[in-house]
């Protein structure tokens, strides 16, 4: 039981990170129409940024906020240069983003080095011990963080202005723009949000889980592996999937074996992509085109 | 046929060049030129993404090689088993894929690709998981070893060479037509009474047909294979060789190989910072030369050529 416990404990902290992930694939694809293969790197390059200020002798919160903030511009530069002129084609975007991708690997590369990098623990290392369950106090900070970061998002998409403007582009572009909002100020601002989201996510795990260059790879695919199960471009949808995600993945894990951990998140994703594509809260729509 | 002389005539030179270095290039030319065509065949002209290509590389590699040195096969007997064997997984994972289209598709080319890499690192007892397969048997011909870059270039040139002719032989079938009608629009195809879905998964196993002879060839030729070289980096820069060769078009995407094994052997001192060079280069073709690398120089020279006459004509007035 305790095992079992344990297990779902790590499931919800793994699957909330996929969640932030998935949210992350969803700004973007609602309001661009453009599966950004590059979300899992913008993750790790936050983890990195953060890693690499807080080695330089930058306080940790300072360098947290700086480098997600810094990740989310750099989604807004992405977006300029890379994918706005390339544009509508799924094809294209496709290729464009895995470009943009590598090349954010190979920039990784190119300062922090191939070798895998800690980050310090928020508030120290000391376990928690919890309803007969051990957990690191950083899987707090990652549930917590998570939890308040969807809020937020769900606030602002909700409640503010601007995030009614963001919705409205994401429900029909045209439309938007013919009562005057900004599309392209709204592309741009996807961007950033996937980006800051995404950096978020990279740096709360990256305490728990080693960083390198070539993390982004799974923890992309397994965002859109979350936003598959949720049903694609839907945001709660995306943080559901990402939590169910890290628990099957949790569980697959502690039962069966731990090598084939990545195959069963892909198992997972062929196993809805033919017989549920329209994911748990469906969006069919998205496959009829 | 002229192109093919003019290739011929190439690859003699190099032959008897006695640079062992180029030698070598060409026959990686030629290795990466197989799955290369494969993947233009499917993506260029017939419209659909894989981004799980190299793993038919290495279910080719390794079959012919666990075939080999496990079974002791011999070595041409494993090959041609091998290349039947993922001819057909080819058509069975186009059978499941090919119920998805655009960023679904993309996405589960690359899971499969992803398993089919976890899986020759996991499965230790068949593959050595990352230690990898060593003293793999060479193929023979009359006797003679084909374990030299020189002794395996007339082989991996008369694969690729081969691949080229029934590639183009395809594409100007009727066959080609349909491929790429299907392409445009499959509710046109359809209602011509094509039968999309089937088209692809038979694109697929040629595709899949063409990367695995590249692998087994590459598996007897080295002697030795690892999961590494087929990962998901391997996937990508075959896209990228594609993409420098506009998809469509069975030279120029033979263009693009060339250029990538030229680029890749110039960004060596780079070590695993490359990937940059990769990645702009994909983004750059993808939004500047659509129709690859070649036809955008093409443009741009015109451009430049139309630009420095307007100059000239202007000036007097």
């Amino acid at each position: 039981m305790t095992e079992l416990a344990q297990y779902v404990a790590s499931g919800l902290v793994v699957g909330a990170i996929y969640g932030l992930i998935a949210i992350g694939f969803t700004a973007v694809y609602n309001v661009t129409g453009i599966v950004n293969f590059a979300q899992g790197d913008l993750a790790m390059l936050g983890a990195l940024g953060a890693i690499g200020l807080v080695a330089a002798g930058t306080p940790l919160a300072v360098a947290v906020v700086l480098a997600a903030l810094v990740v989310g511009l750099l989604g807004v530069v992405i977006e300029r240069i890379a994918i706005r002129p390339a544009g509508p084609d799924v094809l294209r975007g496709i290729i464009i983003t895995i470009g943009v991708g590598v090349s954010l690997q190979g920039i990784a590369v190119l300062v922090w080095g191939t070798d895998a990098q800690p980050l310090p623990a928020f508030s120290g290392e000391k376990p928690i011990a919890l309803a007969g369950v051990t957990v690191p106090p950083q899987a707090l900070w990652v549930v917590g963080t998570a939890a308040a970061l969807m809020a937020g998002l769900y606030l602002f998409f909700a409640r503010t202005y601007l995030g009614k403007a963001f919705r409205a582009c994401a429900i029909n572009a045209f439309a938007a723009s013919l009562v005057g909002i900004p599309t392209a100020a709204m592309r741009a601002l996807s961007f950033f949000v996937s980006g800051l989201v995404g950096a978020i996510a990279g740096i709360i795990i990256a305490p728990i889980a080693l960083m390198q260059y070539d993390s982004g790879i799974f923890l992309g695919i397994k965002g859109f592996v979350a936003c598959i199960i949720g049903g694609f471009g839907n945001p709660i949808g995306a943080a559901l999937g990402g939590l169910a995600l890290g628990l099957l993945e949790a569980l697959a894990t502690g039962y069966l074996s731990s090598g084939y951990k990545n195959a069963i998140a892909f198992v997972v994703l062929l196993a809805f992509l033919f017989a549920r594509p329209g994911g748990i809260l469906g969006e069919l729509e998205e496959l009829r085109r | 046929m002229k192109r093919v002389a003019l290739l011929l005539a190439v690859l003699a030179a190099v032959y008897f060049s006695g640079s062992g270095y180029l030698v070598n290039l060409a026959v990686v030319t030629a290795l990466f030129a197989l799955p290369a065509l494969g993947l233009s065949l499917l993506m260029g002209y017939t419209g659909q993404i894989s981004l799980g290509h190299a793993a038919f590389v290495g279910l080719g590699a390794y079959a012919s090689a666990i075939l080999a040195k496990s079974l002791g096969l011999n070595p041409w007997l494993a090959l041609a088993v091998a290349v039947v064997a993922t001819t057909a997984i080819a058509w069975g994972i186009g059978w499941l894929v090919f119920r998805l289209r655009g960023h679904h598709l993309a996405m589960a080319t690359l899971a499969f690709g992803i398993i089919v890499h976890v899986a020759t690192v996991e499965m230790k007892g068949l593959t050595g998981g990352q230690d990898g397969l060593s003293a793999i048997p060479a193929l023979r011909v009359f006797g003679v070893e084909l374990g030299t870059d020189l002794a395996v270039l007339p082989l991996a040139w008369l694969a690729c060479i081969g691949a080229i002719l029934l590639a183009e032989n395809l594409v100007r079938s009727p066959a080609g037509l349909t491929m790429r009608a299907v392409a445009e629009s499959e509710a046109v195809a359809a209602s011509f009474g094509i039968a999309p879905d089937a088209l692809k998964r038979r694109i697929m196993a040629i595709s899949g047909c063409y990367a695995a002879l590249g692998g087994a060839i590459y598996a007897h030729y080295l002697g030795y294979i690892s999961p590494g070289p087929f990962d998901v980096g391997f996937s990508i820069r075959l896209l990228l060789m594609v993409a420098l060769g506009g998809f469509a078009g069975i030279w120029s995407v033979l263009f693009g190989v060339v250029f990538v094994v030229v680029t890749s052997e110039l960004l060596k001192p780079l070590g695993r910072f490359d990937v940059v060079v990769y990645g702009i280069l994909l983004v750059v073709v993808m939004i500047y030369c659509p129709r690859g690398l070649l036809d955008g120089l093409r443009l741009a020279a015109r451009a430049l050529g139309r630009r420095l006459a307007g100059a000239r004509g202007g000036a007097p007035g």
